[in-house]
């Protein structure tokens, strides 16, 4: 479904990324791990529309190129970003911000389906409705981020580091929650630093270090690899 | 006498409000700082006059073709002068130096072409300069009308920002531009239509000055900086906080006015700015949008 390949970006004489090469399938849970710094946002950003990649680059979505489309148009051919920092809007209460999530044109219609479903995942956010976002903790923000993602009816949702600054038990709550997402039949593309939660729900998994994909592998298979286990996994509970 | 003072203050604050209003929508949403802001107030004062004196259509009426002029207006040069600017800013710092500069340019050239037009006389014409009886004080018709159209649109403009998907919108790029396209919004659209929508309650507000005080080719700029203090003591981008901080500066002015000495009218002005801008720099009212 998504195809990426020969992308390049740099910020000045910086690359942050290298001829990366990535494959997300329709359904398909990737998550892609490394080190802070290794590109894993840019690559996020690259694909959103956010950050203008390299020329050369392809970055293709259902047999569509994505490359030369700004941030907004990307969100109406299906694929959603939940930034790392959330990026809600904390002056708008939780239901501006949902009604904001089904703006693109192809969910305006599905808002009323779209906002139940929601709900149904985050029972806490009905509760806080009116509540303004930037009056609620963390965990409760992250879960306002993905309902608002979740609003324009996407078919990839790209998180970026959905657990940063989460606690643990808020963690293990949000990837329940993703699991639930994943079971809808939507992709996930997911870089995250917490390797061992984020490889439990995944399908497949890329290797990021330096702004190039050193590796990739099923997710059983990544879980087991030792140089994986070493620099990510080891000594960790 | 505190009857009189209070409801010539709220004509007076009405007005500053409902010109604040456009102000903050092209400062808060567009990221424009426009000095050209009070040469459009004028250029819609001059427009109401040609209508009313040449026409015999009446100010009220004549906002159909106002506001439409004005936002019209905010649009085009937007487009022409302001899109440029935006497209080569590398940050939000140089673009409010570059809309500052630019829209400092754009002001004379509407004085020009204003003084031009119509000479750098006092101007104002006779509408509705009645007196109507109200909690035991007389005021001018044309006065209670400013007020009521200020409250009017402020409203008007309210419940679009805050009961409408497209006026959320707008919000949500006022308080983070950066998180706005992540929804599907169009910033520079949303701009674009704040800038224009800026330029119609330019107009509106040229119009009720025009009801009821002279005005000149040259007296914009006090109208600029007059709705810049509303904006700061409000909030930028704050609709409720310009339409409320209008209110309070029009009473306290006023006040001063009536109670002090009319000479201390500005300073008392400058003096709320200073110190809302030492101890309560976002505004009074805290919250950003709404």
């Amino acid at each position: 479904m998504l195809e990426v390949s020969d992308l390049s970006l740099h910020y000045g004489h910086h690359a942050a990324l290298d001829h990366v090469r990535i494959r997300v399938g329709r359904g398909e849970t990737v998550v892609i791990l490394g080190a802070n710094g290794a590109g894993k946002s840019s690559l996020l950003k690259a694909i959103a529309g956010i950050r203008a990649p390299d020329r050369g680059a392809s970055i293709m979505f259902d047999g569509r190129s994505l490359t030369d489309l700004p941030a907004h148009q990307v969100l109406e051919t299906g694929i959603a970003l939940v930034p790392e920092g959330r990026g809600v809007f904390g002056d708008l209460t939780v239901e501006e911000n949902l009604a904001l999530g089904a703006y693109a044109m192809r969910a305006r219609a599905h808002a009323a389906e779209s906002r139940a479903f929601v709900y149904e995942l985050f029972p806490k956010l009905r509760e806080r409705s009116s509540q303004y976002v930037n009056t609620m903790s963390g965990g409760e923000q992250q879960m306002v981020a993905i309902g608002r993602a979740l609003m324009s009816r996407p078919e990839l949702l790209m998180l970026d580091e959905p657990s940063l600054g989460l606690a643990p038990v808020v963690v293990g709550e949000l990837f329940r929650s993703l699991g639930r997402i994943r079971e809808r039949g939507l992709a996930l593309l997911i870089v995250e630093q917490n390797v061992r939660m984020s490889l439990s729900i995944a399908d497949r998994g890329y290797l990021a270090e330096a702004g190039r994909i050193t590796g990739e592998g099923t997710a059983e298979s990544l879980m087991n690899d030792k140089a994986v286990q070493q620099a990510f996994l080891g000594g960790a509970a | 006498m505190l009857v009189t003072a209070l409801l010539s203050g709220l004509v007076l604050g009405g007005t500053y409000a409902l010109v604040a209003m456009g102000l903050t929508l092209q400062y808060g949403i567009a990221r424009i700082m426009n000095l050209a802001y009070g040469e459009m107030i004028i250029s819609a004062a001059f427009l109401a006059y040609v209508i009313y004196t040449g026409y015999g259509i009446n100010p009220v009426l004549g906002l159909l073709i106002t506001i439409p002029a004005g936002f019209a207006f905010g649009y085009v040069i937007y487009g022409v002068m302001m899109k440029p600017l935006v497209a080569r800013a590398r940050d939000k710092a140089s673009l409010e130096i570059d809309s500052i500069l630019a829209t400092f340019g754009l002001l004379f050239v509407i004085q020009g072409v204003l003084l031009v037009t119509f000479g750098a006389n006092f101007t104002s014409y006779n509408y509705l300069n009645v007196a109507v009886e109200l909690f035991g004080t007389n005021v001018a018709a044309n006065r209670l009308l400013a007020l009521v159209l200020a409250l009017t649109v402020g409203g008007a403009l309210y419940l679009l920002l805050t009961r409408t998907l497209w006026g959320t919108a707008l919000r949500a790029v006022a308080v983070s531009p950066a998180s706005a396209p992540l929804v599907g919004i169009d910033v520079n659209k949303a701009a674009r239509y704040a800038f224009a929508i800026g330029g119609g309650l330019a107009a509106a507000g040229g119009v009720v000055i025009s009801m009821y005080q002279t005005f000149t080719a040259t007296s914009g700029v006090v109208f600029t900086m007059k709705a810049l203090i509303v904006v700061i003591m409000g909030g930028v981008g704050n609709v409720v906080g310009a339409l409320s901080a209008g209110l309070i500066l029009g009473v306290v002015e006023t006040f001063v006015a009536t109670y002090v000495d009319p000479g201390l009218t500005l300073a008392a002005t400058y003096g709320i700015f200073l110190a809302v801008l030492l101890w309560r720099p976002s505004g009074l009212f805290g919250r950003r949008a709404g």
